[in-house]
Order: C-alpha cells, then sequence, then structure tokens
C-alpha cells in the first residue's frame, strides 16, 4: 500500500479530462488504448466464436441442414481470419500495451500517437474485412489461408474477397506499427536499473513478437498485394495459365504464417512465465534459458515454413521436417522450466494459476501431436484433416484462451481496481478445461479417420457420426464457460474497488503502482536491483523514492 | 484433488488407446502407421511425465504456511539435462522420419500408370497405355481401379484450382497444382473398396469431390483394362 498515501487525484496535470466517448476516440494514453485493444479484440472473439458454433452445428450431423454451402465457406474462413488475424495477434497487443510499459516503468510508450493510430488502423481494417458480409456475394470464402487460384477472380467472384485482401493489408500495417512501437519503448524507456535481462518474461514474451512481426509481416502484405493486384488488375502472380505459381503463394503466406503461430503464443508464454512464480512464491526456474528459448523458437520459425506445404511435392522434405522437429526442444525446455517453477514451491491455486495449471496439459497435447506432423510421411496421413484442426486448436487457440483467462484473472484487479469473482472463476475454469477437451480431442480420432477439413457435409457411414456429434456437444459447452466469464466480467465492474496495489504478491513493476494506475503511471518508484522488484519492496530489500525527489521525475516520463 | 485426477485420466486414457491410426492397406501406408506407433509412444512418455511431475507439485506443494520457500533460480545441470534429453528424441524421431520417408515415397518400377485429374468437383483416371478414361461429376463419384500387390505409379495434376488426392486408408494425400504434375506410386495390398475424397479445400462443391478406389486382383485389372467394366462400372450414381 505504499503508494496510495499521496492521494494524488485521479486525473493529473497533464491528462485533459474530457467527456467519455470523445476521451476515449482521442485518447493517447496507453493503458486506454490498451484496453480498446482488448475490448474490441474480444468482441471480435466472441462473434468468430459464434461462427464456430454454427460451424460445429452444422457438422453434428452429416447432411447439410443449419447453413448452405455457401454461407458454410464463408463461415469458416471468416472464422479463422478474424481468430487469427484480428483477435490472437491483436489481444495480445493490447496487452502489451497495457503492461509492458507498467513493467518497464516508463510512462507511456515511445510514440503515444503512433499507438493510437495502430488501434484506428486496426480498427477500421478490421471492420473492413467484416464489411464482406454487407456484399452482394458474401464475405471471403476461400479459406483462412486463401489459397489462389481459388481466391482469384476467376474462381471467386465479388467484392467480399477484395476486402479482405485490404482489409488485411491494412492490419497489416497497423501490426507492424505497433511492433516499431514497442519494440523502442522496450529498448529505450526502461526504468534506470531495469536491464535487459531483469525484464519481466511477459515483456521479453512481447518483444519477441514484436520483432516477429516485423519480420513476418511484410511478407504478407506483399503477398496481399500480389493476389490484389492478380484479381482486380489482371496480374498474374499466381495463374499458372501465362507462368505465374500457386506455389508462391503457399511459400510466401507460411513465410508469415508459421512465425505467426508464436506470434500468437509468445505472449500467452509470458503470461504464464508471470502467473506461475507469483502463485508457487517462487522466481520463475531458469530465467535466462526461458529468455534463450524465446529466441532458439524466433529463429527456427523462419526455416519451417514449407512443412505447410509437405504435400505439395514441390519442397525439400529432410530440411524442413528437421527444424520443425527442433523447435520441440526450446519448447520443451519452457514447459520443464514452468513445471520447476512449482517444483517445492508453496502454491495457491486462485483461478488465475488453474488456467496456467490447464494451459500447461492443453498446450502439451498440441505440442505434442505437433511434433507427429513435423515428420512428412505422417504429414501426408493426416494434413488437411481434423487432426490438424484439432492440434492447432489446442496448441494456439486454446492454449492462447487460457493464458489469457490466466493474465485476465491476474491483472483484472490491476486493471479496473476490482476482483473477479473466485467462484464463478473456479467453476468456469472446470467448465471450459472439460469443454475444450470434449470439443477437440474428438476431432484428433476424426482426422486419423480420415474427415478433410472444410467440408460442410459428410457420408454417413465412415464412422464419423459419433465423434461430430461430440465435439459440437463440446462446443456449445465452450461457449456456456465463455459467457459465465463474460458475466463475472459483468458483476464485478458494478462492485466497488476493493482491489490492494499488490492482491498476489507480484514480482513485477505493476504490483508497486495503484489499482489502476494514474495516468503517468506511478507516482513513486523503488530502486531496482533485481528482476522482482515488487518482491525486493515487500520484503525490505529496498526503498521507494516519490516522483520529484529520486533522480527521476516520473510525471515528465523518462530519462 | 481427486477431480484433477479424474481430469488428466480422462484426456490421457483415449490418447493412448484411441489414438492409433486405423490399419493402412498399402505398403507406403503401413510404414507411416509403424512410424505413428513410434510417435505415439514418444508422446505418451512425454505426456505422462509432465502430467505426472504437474500433479504431483500440485498435491505437495500445497501453500500450508506463510513461509517462504527456498528461492531457487534455477539449475543449469537440470537445464542442460531437459535439453540434451528432448534433443536426442526428436533426432531419434526425425531418423524413424527419414526411415519411412524413404519407403513412402520410393519409385519403384510400374506397369500400372494412372493419370489423375482433379478438377471443380471431381475426378478423372485415365490409363496409360489404353483409351480408358473414367469420369465422375455430380452424383456419380468415380472408381479408380487398381490391381493388388503391384505399385501404381499416378501423375496427379489440376485443371482449375488447387485439390488434394487423399486416400484415408493409405494414410496419404498429396496437392494437385494446375501447372504442376506430382508422382507417387501407391502399392495396395488388400482387395476392397476404399474411401478418397478431396482433402483441400477447393470451392462450392469440395464436400462432394469424392472418389472411391477399387482394388481388384491383376486377372479382374487386365479384364477391366480391355472391356472398361472391372466388374463393376465405373460410375452409376452410387
Amino acid at each position: 500500500m505504499a503508494t496510495t498515501e499521496l492521494g494524488v487525484p485521479e486525473v493529473e496535470a497533464g491528462g485533459h479530462p474530457r467527456g467519455g466517448l470523445v476521451e476515449w476516440m482521442t485518447t493517447v494514453d496507453h493503458k486506454k488504448i490498451g484496453i480498446l485493444y482488448i475490448f474490441t479484440s474480444l468482441a471480435i472473439f466472441l462473434l468468430a466464436g459464434i461462427f464456430a458454433l454454427v460451424v460445429r452445428a452444422e457438422l453434428a450431423r452429416p447432411a447439410l441442414g443449419v447453413v448452405s454451402e455457401g454461407g458454410y465457406n464463408e463461415l469458416f474462413t471468416m472464422h479463422g481470419t478474424m481468430m487469427i488475424f484480428l483477435f490472437a495477434n491483436q489481444v495480445s497487443t493490447g496487452l502489451a500495451n497495457y503492461f509492458v510499459p507498467l513493467q518497464i516503468g516508463a510512462a507511456d510508450v515511445a510514440f503515444p500517437r503512433l499507438n493510437a493510430m495502430s488501434y484506428w488502423l486496426y480498427l477500421f481494417g478490421s471492420l473492413m474485412v467484416l464489411s464482406g458480409f454487407l456484399t452482394a456475394g458474401g464475405a471471403a470464402s476461400a479459406g483462412w489461408t486463401g489459397y489462389p487460384p481459388l481466391s482469384d477472380s476467376q474462381f471467386l467472384q465479388g467484392r467480399g474477397m477484395d476486402l479482405w485482401t485490404m482489409g488485411l493489408a491494412i492490419v497489416g500495417i497497423a501490426s507492424i506499427a505497433g511492433a516499431l512501437n514497442l519494440v523502442v519503448t522496450i529498448f529505450n524507456s526502461r526504468v534506470p536499473g531495469m536491464t535487459m535481462f531483469r525484464l519481466p518474461l511477459f515483456t521479453w514474451g512481447v518483444l519477441v513478437t514484436q520483432l516477429m512481426i516485423l519480420f513476418a509481416f511484410p511478407p504478407l502484405t506483399a503477398a496481399l498485394a500480389m493476389l490484389f493486384l492478380d484479381r482486380n488488375f489482371g496480374a498474374t502472380f499466381f495463374n499458372p495459365a501465362v507462368g505465374g505459381s500457386p506455389l508462391l503463394w503457399q511459400h510466401v503466406f507460411w513465410f508469415f504464417g508459421h512465425p505467426e503461430v508464436y506470434i500468437v503464443i509468445f505472449p500467452a508464454f509470458g503470461i504464464i512465465s508471470e502467473v506461475i512464480p507469483v502463485f508457487a512464491r517462487k522466481p520463475i526456474f531458469g530465467y535466462r534459458s526461458m529468455v534463450f528459448a524465446f529466441f532458439a523458437i524466433f529463429s527456427l520459425s523462419f526455416g519451417v515454413w514449407a512443412h505447410h506445404m509437405f504435400t505439395t511435392g514441390q519442397v525439400y522434405l529432410p530440411w524442413f521436417s528437421l527444424m520443425s522437429f527442433l523447435i520441440a526442444v526450446p519448447t520443451g525446455i519452457k514447459v520443464w522450466n514452468w513445471l520447476a517453477t512449482m517444483w517445492r514451491g508453496s502454491i495457491t491455486f486462485t483461478t488465475s494459476m488453474l488456467y496456467a495449471l490447464g494451459f500447461i496439459l492443453v498446450f502439451v497435447i498440441g505440442g505434442i501431436t505437433g511434433v507427429f506432423v513435423a515428420s512428412p510421411p505422417i504429414d501426408f496421413a493426416v494434413n488437411d484433416t481434423y487432426y490438424v484442426v484439432a492440434h492447432f486448436h489446442y496448441v494456439m487457440g486454446m492454449a492462447l484462451l487460457f493464458a489469457l483467462l490466466a493474465g485476465a484473472f491476474f491483472w483484472f484487479p490491476k486493471m479496473t481496481g476490482r476482483f473477479l469473482s473466485e467462484r464463478l472463476g473456479k467453476i468456469g475454469f472446470w467448465t471450459l478445461f472439460v469443454a475444450v477437451n470434449l470439443t477437440f480431442f474428438p476431432m484428433y480420432l476424426l482426422g486419423l479417420r480420415g474427415m478433410p477439413r472444410r467440408i460442410a457435409r459428410y457420408q454417413p457411414d465412415l464412422g464419423w457420426n459419433g465423434l461430430n456429434a461430440l465435439s459440437t456437444l463440446g462446443s456449445f459447452l465452450v461457449g456456456v464457460a465463455l459467457l459465465l466469464f463474460v458475466w463475472n466480467v459483468w458483476r464485478s465492474l458494478r462492485k466497488p474497488r476493493t482491489a490492494p496495489d499488490d492482491p498476489w504478491g507480484g514480482n513485477s513493476l505493476e504490483w508497486v503502482t495503484t489499482s489502476p494506475p494514474p495516468h503517468h503511471n506511478f507516482h513513486q518508484m523503488p530502486q531496482i536491483i533485481s528482476g522482482r522488484p515488487a518482491f525486493d519492496l515487500r520484503t525490505g530489500a529496498v526503498r521507494v523514492a516519490p516522483s520529484g525527489e529520486g533522480p527521476f521525475d516520473y510525471r515528465r516520463g523518462q530519462t | 484433488m481427486k477431480r484433477a485426477v479424474r481430469q488428466v485420466a480422462l484426456i490421457a486414457l483415449p490418447l493412448l488407446i484411441a489414438g492409433c491410426a486405423p490399419a493402412a492397406v498399402t505398403t507406403e501406408g503401413r510404414a507411416t502407421h509403424d512410424a505413428y506407433n513410434i510417435f505415439l509412444i514418444a508422446a505418451a512418455v512425454v505426456f505422462g511425465v509432465v502430467t505426472i511431475w504437474l500433479l504431483w507439485s500440485v498435491v505437495a506443494y500445497r501453500r500450508r504456511n506463510d513461509e517462504l520457500p527456498t528461492q531457487i533460480e534455477g539449475s543449469n545441470k537440470l537445464e542442460l539435462l531437459w535439453t540434451a534429453i528432448p534433443l536426442a528424441l526428436v533426432l531419434f524421431l526425425f531418423v524413424i522420419t527419414v526411415r519411412t520417408q524413404h519407403t513412402v515415397l520410393s519409385d519403384p518400377p510400374s506397369r500400372v500408370t494412372i493419370d489423375v485429374i482433379a478438377f471443380q468437383w471431381s475426378w478423372q483416371f485415365d490409363y496409360e497405355g489404353s483409351d480408358l478414361q473414367v469420369v465422375g461429376g455430380p452424383n456419380n463419384v468415380p472408381e479408380m481401379v487398381v490391381p493388388v500387390g503391384v505399385p501404381i505409379h499416378i501423375k496427379l495434376r489440376s485443371a482449375d484450382v488447387v485439390h488434394s488426392f487423399y486416400v484415408p486408408r493409405a494414410l496419404f494425400k498429396r496437392q494437385a497444382i494446375p501447372g504442376t504434375t506430382n508422382e507417387f506410386d501407391m502399392n495396395f495390398q488388400r482387395v476392397g473398396l476404399y474411401h478418397g475424397q478431396c482433402a483441400q479445400f477447393c470451392g462450392l462443391s469440395h464436400a462432394d469431390m469424392l472418389f472411391r478406389v477399387k482394388v481388384v486382383s491383376q486377372d479382374q485389372f487386365d479384364r477391366f483394362l480391355t472391356s472398361g467394366r472391372g466388374g463393376a462400372p465405373t460410375g452409376g450414381g452410387t
């Protein structure tokens, strides 16, 4: 409670109070922009989730019954597009926006206006992608991977696909600008004493993620531009009839697409690396190997794209296979380190911690099956089947979801000053854990039995009926669990602010300031002598210097 | 914590008993199946270690008092250990992979060559050295008739978008890419009728792009080639 005694008013000099909506539309405060990102991406997540439920409802029985074939194609295309591009990337950007400046002791990101621009571009691009539903031909329907020639104008007319292409390019530009901003912030705005090897692992996860965005998104933008030219101006990048190559798209798309997997999951790794040490009351085991593992995966991830293309018969298999296998090693290091952090700890089972434990199990189930598909012969069998659908929903989708919920219960008190209900949270956790496995485990078995992805109907005599029904049942239970969470948030926001500055016994700097933090983040700053400043402060190893008294004036920002 | 144990058993059990791929009907598929089972054993071991370690921590290190546990920051020895063992494991799996791949992608001399053309939304099978042609269409699932026990050489092409030639019981698929010819061999070991389907999303009626592989004896196949009626019609709306 060291920081509440100053009694500084909510809005200080420098933070201009405005009316509600105008304030949100004009803000350059990283915390508010973070909340905008999180809110927008969660709205998109819920919408894309509803699309998934319609898809599952269609697949519950073999015959077509819920939507038309065309509608089905639009729904799964937009489900994937929204989940990957408009949700998974962006919700992490939101959390990074909110917590990275706090964790490194900065007053804001390096370029606050660029930050606002990134958000509004992201929103604009997302609405552009979604507006495909309003056009005559409907939304894009070539799958989220948009393989030409199917996505070319010859086979897919209508403006939906063009809106998809341009919308994603705009979101990509927003991501690149956001990445530059966060990278510069982390390199330049750290409070003195916060050396690179004292950065919290969430901030490390964000840093490596943003570096990957800088390498991965420009090729995607190029691919989208080529597709747009092919569709609208008669270019022939992907048209084999006149010397173009459909394979070119697959190469460039997956050169982005595989690093994208780690762009999605690294912030999740970061959250888990924050949550487990706090609730096990031990420092993270093997901090430096955690950082090196980030960089190892980063490097390897740019040499594995063609494992998505084993079945093309047009790539050199052993190299891409070996590189893919090797990724399991640094990823494994992370899992072992999380387990070792709990070893001989003193563990409190808060909802946040339960989600972190659930994350480990879900991630490992998905990760292990990733090793299977790194093997070309096995990939020949299961590629493009529900096996792969199950694999990436476990390793990327559900693992991210569990990490986000761990982070939500962990950070909600910091962001709002209010606790989420632990009782509702725990009911939600067990519901979600059962539901997720009920939804996605049957998909592995369906894949092994030969069910391809992206089909709207199937023959009833292939042994797929029961498993599909089970999966659909599970998916609606996932919906129930998520509604419980939404309700939990809604309820908590109506309660008085009771959360102290440091409710969990945290390690990183965000726990030193008030809940929620003031406009410029810190009224006072402890001396930084280790990677756990809040811990040092709590145990009396360091003292705080109020702003203006120490060497740094936090109201003016850094330097 | 009993609940947690139950949850984990719920996941682990089907992983072990039901995770196995269905029996394959080609020599290539059988090699893949064997490799799959080796991977499954490795996966079960790793998943078992993680689960047991996690559950043990949950049970044994529950917070009991306010005393701070020993603040261990890491151990180079342990970290080296859990870098080296997984590295050895994946290198072993890579060796298995390369050997299996050698079998799956072997190119034995074959007497039967079939030109397969994928199109929106069916298949065409042309038998080289014969003017026999099988073409599918809406409500007409085409049959690719092949002799049992000999390598079949397949030249796969696409007439429009990217498709994928997939025979689940062969544990094999290959993309049909416009402008490219993909060649591979399949050696069916069991007489029977096997389901096949396009695996690469290819537009509106992707789900209807079915075919069947009819594996027959050499005699029946020879008769099929000469008469064009291998004991069964080549279409007929089945």
